[in-house]
This record gives C-alpha cells, structure tokens and sequence, in this order.
C-alpha cells in the first residue's frame, strides 16, 4: 500500500514538474501610459495589447492620452512569435486585454465569440470599405494604418553597379547574379524565421496566381475548404524555387534572424533585404548614411509587381471587457483625422480613413506605381484559421534543406487548413 | 488534549494542502480530463471524443519528431554533461592554487537565464561573417559551419551550449560528494600501491554513485523538458529539425489553438517521462547497491 501511495504521489509530482509553467505573467514589455500619484486611482483601466512596438504607436498613445485625462492607458507590446499565444490564453481565462491587435477580419476571435461585432459602430462607417474586413458578413476589426512589405535595396550599391529596380522575375534574378558576381551578397534574409521565405513565395504567387481574374475569389474557396493549394499554386512556388537554386537563398541564412539580416543590410554587407516600412528607423538608426529604397517584388512579366500586406493591423474590442464603454470611445477617437496621422507618423502606412490624405516619402517612390493599381495583398490574413501560414513557412525551410519538396510544403498548408477548419465547426 | 494538538497541527497542513490541489493536482486531473476531448481555443463548446487525439498524437509526424528529438536530446546532455563533470570535479578538488577561481568559472554559466544563453550562441554561432566560433574555425582553416541552419546539425548545436551551461551545475554536486569522502581510503590506497586511474576506478567512482544518480536523473527531467534554449536558438527549425516535446505541445496548445490535442500530448509526456525515470532510478540503485 505504502509504496503505491509513493508511486502515485511521485506521479502528481512528476506531473506537476512537467506540466507546470503555464500562468500569468505581466513582464512582457508593457508599459504604462500613466501619471501616476492618487488621480490615477480614479481613472479606468484600459489595457491595450498589441504585436507592434510602442515606438509605432507613441504618437498614438500621446493623442488618446490628451484626448482621455480620465483613463489610464496600458499599452503591452508582446512580440508576434508569442503573441497569439498570449493572446488567446488570456481571452480564455477571461482575462484578456480591453482592445486587442490583431490582422484580418478577427475570424478566430468572432467564431469563439471574444470580439464585440462593430458593424453598426459609428465609427465604422467612417472607413473606406476596402479596409473593413468582414467575417460572416460582420465587421470584428477596425482598421488602422495599411500594411506592406517588399524588398528594400540599397540605391548606392545599385548605382555604383549600375543597376535599377526590376520590372520582372528574371530582371531581379540577373541583379542578384551581377551582384554575387561582383563580390556583393544580393540578399540578406533571417531565415531563422518562417517568414521571410513564405512571403516572398507568395510575392511570386500574387504576380502569378493572384492577379488571374479566374482566382479572385480563391481565398474564399479556401477558407470554406472547396478548394485546396495543392493543384492551383504549384507552378507558381515551383517557380518561386529558382531564386533558391539560383543561390539567392540559402541553408545559411536558416541560421541568422531577422536582426542580423537587418544588421547585414544597413552595413551595406547585403544589397536587399525583404521587409516594411516599421524597419526603416531601425536602419537609419544603425546607419543615417543608409540611402534606400523599396520596390515590390515582380512577377514573370513587366508589371509594377505586388507588395505583400494589407489591410492587416487592426483593432479589436474584447467582449468581455468591463470597461467597454471607453474601449469604443478609444476606438471612436482612433477615427478622427488627428489619430490616423498620429499612427502614420510612427509607422508608415496609408489610411483607411475617408478623407485622409497620405504623401508617400521618398524611400517608397519605386512602389507607387504598385499602391496606384492596388498591388498590395497577403492571402493569409483572409483566412479564417489561426497561423498556419507559420506551418507552410516552416515547410519552406524544408525545401531549402532539401527535406522537403514543394508538392508536399502545399500538402502541409492544405492539412493544417483542414484540421482547423475541423476545429472552428467543433468537430 | 493530544488529540487537540494533532488537529492543530492538522490545520496547520490545510494551507499547503489546499495550494498543492489547487496549483498542482487540480491542473493534472484537469488536463487529464481534457485530453479526452476536443478542447479547442477557436470555440467555446467542448466535446468528448474518447481516445481521438491520442491516436492522432502517433499520426502526427511533428509530435514524432519532437519526441526523437527530446530523446536524443536528454541522452547525449546526459551523457557529455556527467562524463566532462566528473573528472573536473576530481581535478578542481586537488589542492590547486587557482580551484576556487576555476570552480567560479565553471559554475558561472549555470546562474545565465536560458534566453541569455541562446541569445549568445545565436551570436557565437551565427552563419554570418562576425560568427566569432566560424571565424576562430576559419583561422584554423577549417571553413565555416552552419551551425543552426544546418537541420543535421542543429540539434547537436543546441546541446552543446546546454553541456556548456549545466556541466558545473554538475560539478559542484559531484564536489560537495568527493568532500564527504574520507580522505583515510586515498591514503590506504596509496599504500597498497593503486595508482591514480585505478584509486578513481575503485574509490571515487563508486563512492560518487549517489551524486550520479541526482545528476543523471535531474538531467534526464530536465533534457526531456527542454523548451526554452530551443525557443530562444532555433524556434524548433529549421523546419521542424530541432523540435522538441514542449515546443511541439505549446505549437499545438496555443498557435493551433488545439487545448485537447496538446493535454493528450501532455499527459502521454509526463506518463513518459515518469517511466524513464522510474527505470532510471532502479538502475541507479542496483549499481549503488552493487
């Protein structure tokens, strides 16, 4: 008897052991917003979770400050690789933030009934509806400043060799030769992270699968799983492949993250480096001589080529917040002329706002011409599932090592869309 | 009156009781519980379906990978970490003018945070150019390795900052016992005339079996538990290379939102994890006992 209490007692110890470490925790980075001292006691409380540095939103945040004496504003930075998981954890426990970022329509978070539904706010009619995107015909998610990503070169190191930005696939594959041919690393990339590889995969998707008439509503297909990617974008990310065999990307770059390929690009160590406009104080930082620049990836044929981004960032009000109220107040004032150009300030980006006016700064002068025909567009954030994107990313690394080929990288995306398609019907 | 005092010291226990139900056995049975059903973040309804995730758990080629690699993982930092402590706990307890120095240096890397640690070796051993590790290899003319990118490597890469970090954790445990050894049996030794190597085979060795059975054993639990050097350095890639049990839950618990699936995982790891141990233990004591 004695020792089955000692064995069962050393299980729950075990156990405990293993399974502990999940709780609470409040030291990601929050910081907040507050004056302090007894007044502060009086103010409400609204916590403001978000995946962007509060160096993009300090303008922001200084706004709704002045504009809201009597709230105390927290606005907690978690980082994007922990980000949802923080996130949904807490929304579970009932303990989530008041306004919340997030990317999309919010499909996860209205399925699971944690979003406040904003399509009769009156905030929300004061938004083009191209930003307003909508989960089963409901708007979750207001929009804040536009989202975009493409290849930032440098416009000295492109001179000085004679090059200009590429209309097309095989232009941008020559620089890259010309470059390596001359003792330049072409592309710095922190493949380390999922990222990088599956965006510009899908760069070369949106030139060559997105901008067909016949796939405009593929996404949709997608989401409600008639259709699979398996079948429809082969060709595309087989093509995609050759900047790998080219050498372009490499199985050393797995092992660098995304400050060392930021650090390589503003040395002037790599030519081009793929990100958004969030990273362009950063290099200035690192580098105030860094003269860049940034065009959108091109396709197989003369284009303007496509960003990768969106409508992505956006805000969203926890239902089960007590002090929701002020949460749509924040959201009301985050409509007004003053805030968007706030959030533009600190992060560049156009606004979905009628009526603001936004001047595109120099750096971006090689993708007007993309803006102009609406170029800018990430598949993923339509979809109604959780980061699978992460799952086709890490795939890609699979095809980098040579572990995997690009017929079964797409298998992988079609599988984990099937399980969570499974998991928001609750079966 | 005895009675009286046996009820008060009863209800001193009630505190430490109800904290050890409500953080700790609430949470197993809990999950437990849940691994039987569909739990899952992207609803909110929940349903029982049997023995469904751990089936699945052995379809899952992620979940397969994760436990490969936790394996291999506790066994080598088990292994390296306790064959490198021994020796310099041996060494660092012979009268050297610099061992307390020595014993600091050793022991200094146990009281980094893990993050720390894998924020470092990311830099040390990073592919790029400033890779101080690649460099020194370069120098020497061996070219570069691509430690972290590399999938068949990876993995090894990890390990070896964790045997960097962890081997005088083991060491100071293998002191402390080598200073509880009487110093009568060297000497003894030494009159019948055993040289070192066979003083060590003889003497310390069997004398450090208890100490082994704690390093061993803490090693293990700790290799199986792996998550946040691997979160830090490899974030499990490249691809799923360096994936190991915990990432690979916390993946499924929270990026895929699947709280059923992952307590079913949860559950399969700490029976796992029980069992290695148990084993490990009689063998330890058998060879304490031999």
């Amino acid at each position: 008897m004695k020792k089955i209490v000692t064995v069962f007692l050393s299980l729950l110890m075990l156990s405990s052991l293993v399974l502990s470490g999940c709780g609470k925790s409040d030291d990601t980075g929050s910081n907040k917003n507050s004056e302090g001292g007894s007044q502060s006691e009086k103010k409400v409380k609204i916590r403001i979770m978000g995946y962007n540095k509060e160096e993009t939103r300090r303008s922001y945040l200084d706004y709704l400050k002045e504009k809201l004496p009597n709230v105390d504003i927290e606005f907690q930075f978690v980082d994007l690789k922990s980000f949802e998981n923080m996130l949904r954890t807490q929304l579970a426990a009932g303990e989530g933030p008041d306004i919340f970022e997030t990317s999309g329509s919010g499909a996860v978070y209205a399925n699971a009934g944690y979003v406040e539904d904003l399509t009769d706010a009156s905030f929300t009619s004061k938004y083009n509806d191209t930003g307003l995107m909508r989960y089963q015909s409901k708007v979750y998610t207001i929009p804040l400043q536009s989202w975009f990503e493409g290849i930032w070169y440098n416009k000295d190191i492109f001179e000085k060799y004679g090059l200009t930005p590429p209309k097309t696939w095989d232009e941008w594959m020559d620089i890259h030769d010309k470059l390596r041919q001359e003792g330049i690393k072409p592309q710095a990339m922190g493949a380390k992270s999922w990222e990088p590889m599956m965006k510009q995969s899908m760069g070369m998707l949106l030139n060559e699968f997105y901008s067909k008439p016949e796939n405009k509503d593929f996404d949709t297909a997608f989401s409600d799983g008639t259709k699979a990617v398996s079948g429809q974008w082969n060709d595309a990310v087989t093509k995609w492949t050759e900047t790998i065999q080219k050498g372009n990307i490499t199985k050393d770059m797995l092992g660098v993250d995304y400050d060392q390929a930021q650090d390589e690009f503003a040395t002037g160590k790599a030519a081009m480096w793929e990100s958004g406009p969030w990273a362009a104080e950063a290099l200035k930082q690192k580098n105030p001589n860094l003269n860049m620049g940034m065009f959108p990836i091109p396709g197989l044929t003369a284009g303007t080529g496509w960003l990768i981004g969106g409508p992505g960032s956006a805000f969203a009000v926890n239902k089960q917040s007590k002090h929701k109220d002020v949460a749509m107040q924040i959201m009301e004032l985050t409509a007004t002329q003053e805030a968007q150009q706030a959030l533009i300030k600190d992060n560049f980006g156009s606004s979905f706002l009628k009526g603001v006016e936004v001047e595109l700064p120099s750096e971006y002068a090689d993708s007007a011409a993309a803006f102009k025909e609406g170029h800018v567009y990430a598949p993923w954030i339509t979809w109604p599932f959780g980061a699978i994107a992460e799952d086709y990313g890490k795939a890609l690394q699979e095809v980098l090592t040579g572990a995997k080929k690009v017929d079964e990288a797409l298998q992988v995306l079609d599988n984990k869309a099937e399980q969570q398609r499974k998991s928001l019907k609750g079966n | 009156m005895t009675r009286k005092r046996e009820f008060a010291f009863l209800l001193l226990i009630v505190p430490a009781l109800l904290f050890y139900f409500i953080f700790y056995l609430y949470p197993v049975i809990s999950t437990f519980a849940h691994s039987f059903t569909d739990w899952s973040l992207l609803q909110r309804s929940i349903h029982f379906i049997g023995l469904d995730n751990y089936r699945q758990l052995f379809n899952d080629d992620v979940v397969l990978t994760g436990i490969k690699n936790s394996i291999v993982y506790a066994v080598i930092m088990t292994i390296v970490q306790n064959a490198l402590a021994v020796p310099l706990a041996v060494a660092l307890d012979k009268n050297l003018r610099s061992k307390n120095v020595l014993r600091m240096v050793f022991f200094a890397p146990a009281v980094l945070s893990p993050l720390v640690v894998g924020f470092l070796w990311s830099y040390i051993m990073s592919s790029l150019d400033y890779g101080p590790l690649n460099q020194m290899l370069s120098h020497l003319g061996l070219g570069s390795v691509n430690w972290l990118g590399e999938p068949k490597l990876a993995l090894y890469s990890v390990i070896l900052t964790q045997v960097w970090q962890w081997t005088g954790w083991a060491m100071v445990i293998y002191l402390a016992n080598l200073q509880g050894i009487s110093k009568e049996l060297f000497e003894a030794a030494h009159i019948d005339g055993a040289n070192g190597w066979k003083t060590f085979w003889n003497i310390t060795l069997p004398l450090l079996v208890p100490s082994i059975t704690i390093n061993t054993v803490l090693s293990m639990i700790g290799g199986l538990k792996v998550f946040d050097i691997i979160f830090s350095m490899t974030s499990g890639g490249p691809g799923h290379a360096t994936e190991s049990i915990v990432t690979v839950l916390l993946q499924r618990a929270f990026t895929d939102s699947q709280l059923g699936y992952a307590s079913a995982l949860g559950v399969l790891f700490s029976l796992f994890v029980m069992v290695v141990t148990l084993l490990q233990l009689r063998l330890m004591k058998r060879w304490e006992v031999s």
